[in-house]
C-alpha cells in the first residue's frame, strides 16, 4: 500500500500561482486608473505573499495531511478582495476618474490587509488549538450557548451601537465593529453537529406515512420549531433575512444529513416559507425586498428603493461577456459596492467570465469540503465538515443569486471578498475547521509495527 | 450518512448551476436591455471616459475638443470657437447631441464597426479608445467672416457658402446661436437650466437659420424663372419683354408694382408699356417683367425647374438634416399667383443653403453639386476610414442657360443700374449676383427679409454665396456686403496657401 501524500509541494505551487494572479491584478488595477503601477504593490505584495505562506508553513506543521487546494482558493478570493477594496477605494481620488465611494476612507485597503491577517491568524490559531474535531463535540452546549449569545447581542443593543445602514446585526463601539452573527454561524454549526449526532436515532424515527413520506414524530419536531422560531427571531429583531435564512438553511441541511429523512427537509422549507411569508406580510422592510424583488425598474422604485440593486444589474450588464477590466468600469454608481454588492464590481469589470470563475473558485471549495466530509469517518466531524460546506455554498447563493435577481435580496456579506473584518476571519476560520477535518480524513492509520521479511505477528487476545 | 451528503451536494450543484444561469443571463444575454433602462448612468457617462474624436476645420482648426478633467468623467466637450461653429458642430450633452455632433456620433463616439479593429488593437494594446477624428469642409476663414458679419447686423440671419465645383461647404453660420459649451457641463440640473433658458428665448438661439429655417427667396428667385424661360429655348437675355410699369392681374383688382412703384424703362421704354431686354429687367429686377413672363411660362415649369435646383426636397442632408426649400403648389395655377411666385413671393420659402444652390449651379455650367460637410473621417492611428467624394444632385440647366443667366448676374453687379452694384462691386474680384428684398408679413407690413445669391470670382467660380438677414430691408443693402466678406475671406485665405 503506498503512502497517501499530504501534496503540501501541490499546495505551495497553487499558492503561488494565486498570489501572482492576486499581484497582477493589483498591477492591472494601477494600469488602467493612473497608467503606473501602484507604489503600494511592494508593501501590499509583500505583506500578502508572507501571509499566504506563513498559512502555508502553519498547516506543514499543524494539518500535513490536509486538503491541498483549500488554501490556495482562499489566498485567491481574499487577495481578489483586496484588489477590488482598492480599486474602489481609489475612485474619484488621486486623479482617478469616477466618484469618490464617500463610504469608503483611503485607509480601506489597509484595514483590509489587517484584516486578512487577523484571519489568517485565527485560521492558524484554529488549526493550533483543535488538532481533533471531536474534542469539539465535548463542548456541543457550550457553543450553543456562545452561538445563540452571539446572535443576540446586536438585538439586545441599544440601535446607537447595534445599527449599521438599517440592519441592527453588529457591535459597534468607538468605530470598530464586529458582526457577531459571522461568528455565530460557526459556533451554531458546532452545536447543530454535536446536538444531531447525539439525537438523530432519535429524529429519524419515523412517525405516521403521509403520501410516502414517513413523517417524524410530532414530540421530535421540538427542535425544529426551536430553530425555526429563532430564525424568525433575528428576521425581526435585527432585520436581517439574509442570516435568518443562513442559519435555517444550514440547520435544516445537518438536520437531513444526520437522518436521512427527506420529511424533515419538507417541512422546514415549508416552515420557512410560510414564515417569510407572514413577515413580509407584517413587516414593511421584508415585504419591500420582494416588491424590488418582481418591480425593481418600475418608476417608483427605481430612484429609491431598488436603486442599488437596479445600479448593481446595470453594473453586471455593462460589463458583459468579458468585463470592462478592472480599473475600467464605473461601479461606484452602485451603493455600498463594497460590501454586500461587490460581486457586481466583479461582474462589471471582469465580466461574466470572471464571474463564472469566482463562483467555480467557490464550488471547488465547497466540493472540497464535502469531499472532506465524505471521508471522515467520525459522524460528527462528517455532519460538521458537511454542514460548514453547506453554509458557505447557501451564503454564496443567496447573495449572488440575490444581486442578479435570481431570489429576493437579502443583505448578507460574500465570503472573503466583501470588506469587512467579521466576514473575512469567519471565513478564514471556517476554511481552518474543514481542513482540520480533512486533515483527519486523509490521515494515514498509525502503520502496524512490522519487521520487514517476517511474518506480521497477530496478536490473540 | 454519505447517502445524504452526496444528495446534499447535488443540492449545492443545483445551486450554482442556478447561479451560473443566473449570471449568464444578467450578463450575457440582457446587457442591451439594461443599457436602455432608465437611471442606467453607466450608458451614457460611458462616453465621458474615453476621450471623443475631434471636429476640424479643412484648414486644421479644431473647433470640438475632449479635454481630460478630473471628477466622475474623465473628459469634457470644448469648443475653442462656440459660436462662430455653433450652428456647424452643435453641441454633445449629457442627453442628446446636435449637429455634426450628433451626425457623426458613431466616428467622434467610436463606435463605428469601421472602427471594431482599431478598438480591439487598443484593447489588446492596453491603449485607451478614443474616437475618430472629423473633418470638415468648411474654411475657418470663411466661417468666421460669416459669423462675425451676421453678428454685425445684429438681426436674425443666416449665411452659407459652398464650392460650386464640389458642393463642399465652406462656411455655415447663423445668428443669434448659442454657446456650446454651456451644454458640456456634467451638472444635470445646469444642463437643465441652461436648455430651458435657451429654448424659451424669443430669439431662438437652438435655430439653425442656415439650414433649418425658410425664407422667402424675393427676386432672388428670378433666376429660376429666368432659367425657366431660357430652357423654354424662346428667350435669350436679349430677347425684348413686356415691361408695364404696373401688371395687371387676371382674376384679381390687384397690380403688380416695381419696387417703390418705379418705371422700368432703360431709355427705350418710356411710355412704361412696352418692352425692355430681359437682362435689364433682370439688372434692376423690374417686378413686372418676371410676373408677366411667370405667367406665360406656367407655374408647372416652373416647379420643374426649382426642383432642378434642389427646392421641394426634404430628404437633403449635409449631413445634418436640411428642411426643404419650397415652390408650393398654386392653386388652379392660378395666374395671378404664378406672378407673384415666378418673383418669389407668395407661398416660395428658401433657406440660406437654397440660395447658395441656385447661384452655384448655375457658377458649375448648370450642374448642381451635392452640398456636403464632412470632407474626411480619420481613425486615431491618422488611417483614414472615409472621404468625401463630390457627387451630382441634378444637371439644373444646361451650360448654355448657364452662361445666360450667369451673364445677367454679372449684369447686376458689374452695371452702374445693377441692384448690387454699389455693395458688391469690387475692383479685384468679379461677383455675379442676384438680390431680393422679400416683403412679408400680413399685408406686407412685416421688414422686408434682405436676400442675396453669389458667386466668384466670375472668371473661375471658387466660392457661391447665400445670405438671408430677417427684416434686413434691401438685400443689396444687408446682405450683400456680408457675402463679400466672406468671399474676400475665403479667396484671401485661399491666396496665402
Amino acid at each position: 500500500m503506498p503512502m497517501p501524500r499530504g501534496r503540501r509541494q501541490t499546495e505551495l505551487a497553487m499558492l503561488v500561482f494565486a498570489v501572482v494572479v492576486v499581484l497582477f491584478a493589483y498591477a492591472s488595477v494601477g494600469l488602467s486608473m493612473t497608467g503606473r503601477i501602484p507604489a503600494g504593490i511592494v508593501v501590499y505584495g509583500i505583506a500578502f505573499t508572507v501571509l499566504m505562506l506563513l498559512a502555508h508553513v502553519a498547516i506543514r506543521w499543524l494539518a500535513p495531511w490536509a486538503d491541498p487546494l483549500m488554501l490556495p482558493l482562499a489566498a485567491l478570493l481574499n487577495g481578489l478582495g483586496i484588489v477590488m477594496i482598492y480599486r474602489l477605494q481609489q475612485s474619484g481620488r488621486d486623479g482617478n476618474s469616477g466618484r469618490v465611494i464617500n463610504t469608503m476612507t483611503t485607509s480601506s485597503t489597509a484595514l483590509q490587509v489587517v484584516w486578512s491577517t487577523v484571519g489568517v491568524a485565527a485560521f492558524i490559531a484554529v488549526l493550533a488549538v483543535i488538532r481533533q474535531p471531536r474534542t469539539l463535540q465535548r463542548y456541543t452546549y457550550t457553543f450553543g450557548v456562545i452561538g445563540l449569545v452571539l446572535l443576540a447581542i446586536p438585538a439586545l443593543l441599544p440601535a446607537s451601537l447595534s445599527e449599521v445602514n438599517g440592519a441592527k446585526v453588529w457591535i459597534s463601539i468607538g468605530g470598530f465593529s464586529v458582526q457577531p452573527g459571522e461568528f455565530a454561524k460557526l459556533a451554531l454549526a458546532v452545536f447543530f453537529a454535536g446536538y444531531l449526532v447525539a439525537k438523530r436515532d432519535v429524529l429519524s424515527l419515523a412517525g405516521r406515512r403521509v403520501l410516502g413520506i414517513d413523517l417524524p414524530r410530532a414530540r421530535d419536531l421540538g427542535p425544529v420549531l426551536i430553530a425555526w422560531g429563532a430564525s424568525l427571531l433575528i428576521l425581526i429583531f435585527e432585520t436581517d433575512i439574509g442570516q435568518s435564512a443562513l442559519f435555517f438553511g444550514m440547520f435544516l441541511a445537518m438536520l437531513y444529513i444526520a437522518t436521512q429523512r427527506t420529511s424533515w427537509l419538507l417541512i422546514g422549507g415549508a416552515l420557512f416559507v410560510s414564515g417569510a411569508y407572514v413577515a413580509s406580510q407584517l413587516f414593511a422592510h421584508v415585504g419591500e425586498r420582494v416588491t424590488i424583488w418582481l418591480h425593481p425598474f418600475a418608476a417608483q422604485n427605481v430612484y429609491t428603493s431598488s436603486y442599488q440593486l437596479v445600479q448593481g444589474l446595470y453594473g453586471m450588464g455593462f460589463g458583459g461577456v468579458l468585463g470592462t477590466g478592472l480599473g475600467n468600469g464605473q461601479p461606484y454608481w452602485t451603493p455600498l459596492v463594497q460590501s454586500d454588492f461587490i460581486i457586481t464590481a466583479f461582474g462589471e469589470e471582469l465580466g461574466l467570465t470572471g464571474l463564472m470563475a469566482i463562483l467555480l473558485i467557490y464550488g471547488l471549495i465547497v466540493q472540497r469540503g464535502l469531499r472532506a466530509a465524505v471521508a471522515v469517518r467520525d459522524p460528527f466531524s462528517k455532519l460538521l465538515a458537511g454542514g460548514l460546506a453547506f453554509v458557505l455554498a447557501l451564503q454564496v447563493f443567496v447573495i449572488v443569486g440575490g444581486v442578479t435577481r435570481l431570489i429576493p435580496l437579502t443583505g448578507i456579506t460574500t465570503p472573503f471578498l466583501s470588506q469587512g473584518g467579521s466576514s473575512l476571519v469567519a471565513s478564514w476560520m471556517l476554511i481552518a475547521l474543514l481542513m482540520r477535518i480533512s486533515d483527519t480524513a486523509r490521515r494515514p492509520a498509525p502503520q502496524p509495527i512490522q519487521e520487514e521479511g517476517l511474518t506480521q505477528v497477530v496478536r490473540g487476545g | 450518512m454519505n447517502h445524504a451528503l452526496r444528495r446534499i451536494s447535488l443540492v449545492i450543484l443545483g445551486m450554482f448551476i442556478l447561479l451560473l444561469l443566473s449570471v449568464n443571463f444578467v450578463q450575457g444575454f440582457q446587457p442591451a436591455s439594461l443599457a436602455a433602462q432608465r437611471g442606467n448612468a453607466r450608458t451614457f457617462s460611458q462616453q465621458y471616459q474615453f476621450q471623443r474624436g475631434s471636429i476640424v476645420t479643412a484648414d486644421n482648426k479644431v473647433i470640438a475638443e475632449s479635454v481630460h478633467v478630473k471628477g466622475i468623467y474623465s473628459y469634457q466637450r470644448h469648443y475653442p470657437f462656440p459660436t462662430t461653429y455653433a450652428p456647424v458642430t452643435g453641441y454633445d450633452s449629457l442627453y442628446s447631441a446636435t449637429g455634426i455632433e450628433q451626425a457623426e456620433d458613431k466616428f467622434l463616439s467610436g463606435n463605428d464597426p469601421q472602427l471594431t479593429v482599431h478598438n480591439l488593437i487598443d484593447l489588446i494594446t492596453g491603449k485607451p479608445k478614443r474616437g475618430a477624428t472629423v473633418q470638415l469642409t468648411v474654411n475657418s476663414a470663411a466661417q468666421t467672416a460669416a459669423y462675425n458679419a451676421l453678428k454685425a447686423s445684429g438681426l436674425p440671419s443666416g449665411a452659407v457658402a459652398m464650392d460650386p465645383k464640389t458642393g463642399a461647404i465652406l462656411a455655415l453660420a447663423s445668428y443669434p446661436t448659442f454657446n456650446p459649451n454651456k451644454y458640456a457641463t456634467f451638472n444635470s440640473a445646469q444642463l437643465r437650466q441652461i436648455d430651458n433658458h435657451y429654448r424659451s428665448e424669443r430669439s431662438q438661439p437652438l435655430l439653425n437659420r442656415a439650414i433649418n429655417q425658410t425664407f422667402p427667396p424675393g427676386s432672388t428667385f428670378k433666376v429660376v424663372t429666368s432659367s425657366t424661360a431660357f430652357t423654354s429655348g424662346k428667350y435669350n437675355p436679349d430677347t425684348r419683354v413686356y415691361a408695364p410699369t404696373n401688371l395687371k392681374l387676371p382674376g384679381t383688382t390687384k397690380e403688380l408694382i416695381n419696387f417703390d412703384n418705379l418705371p422700368c424703362d432703360d431709355g427705350s421704354n418710356p411710355t412704361g408699356n412696352g418692352t425692355v431686354p430681359l437682362i435689364f429687367g433682370f439688372t434692376v429686377s423690374c417686378n413686372t417683367v418676371f410676373g408677366n413672363l411667370g405667367m406665360k411660362l406656367g407655374d408647372t415649369p416652373i416647379r420643374q425647374q426649382a426642383v432642378k435646383f434642389g427646392m421641394n426636397d426634404p430628404n437633403l442632408r449635409i449631413p445634418l438634416p436640411v428642411s426643404a426649400s419650397v415652390y408650393p403648389p398654386i392653386p388652379g395655377h392660378d395666374p395671378a399667383l404664378t406672378a407673384y411666385s415666378a418673383i418669389g413671393q407668395y407661398n416660395d420659402q428658401v433657406t440660406p443653403l437654397q440660395e447658395a444652390m441656385f447661384s452655384a449651379a448655375i457658377a458649375n455650367n448648370g450642374t448642381l453639386m451635392t452640398p456636403y460637410m464632412v470632407q474626411k473621417v480619420t481613425a486615431p492611428d491618422l488611417t483614414p476610414l472615409s472621404t468625401a467624394q463630390s457627387t451630382v444632385l441634378s444637371q439644373a440647366v444646361s451650360p448654355t442657360v448657364a452662361a445666360d443667366v450667369s451673364r445677367m448676374m454679372v449684369n447686376v453687379v458689374k452695371s452702374p443700374q445693377g441692384t448690387a452694384h454699389n455693395t458688391a462691386f469690387l475692383p479685384n474680384i468679379a461677383i455675379a449676383a442676384k438680390t431680393g428684398t422679400a416683403q412679408n408679413g400680413a399685408n406686407n407690413t412685416g421688414l422686408d427679409d434682405a436676400v442675396f445669391t453669389c458667386f466668384a470670382p466670375v472668371g473661375n467660380p471658387q466660392i457661391a454665396v447665400g445670405v438671408i438677414v430677417k427684416g434686413g430691408g434691401l438685400g443689396a443693402d444687408a446682405s450683400a456686403p456680408i457675402a463679400v466678406k466672406i468671399i474676400q475671406a475665403y479667396l484671401a485665405s485661399q491666396a496665402k496657401q
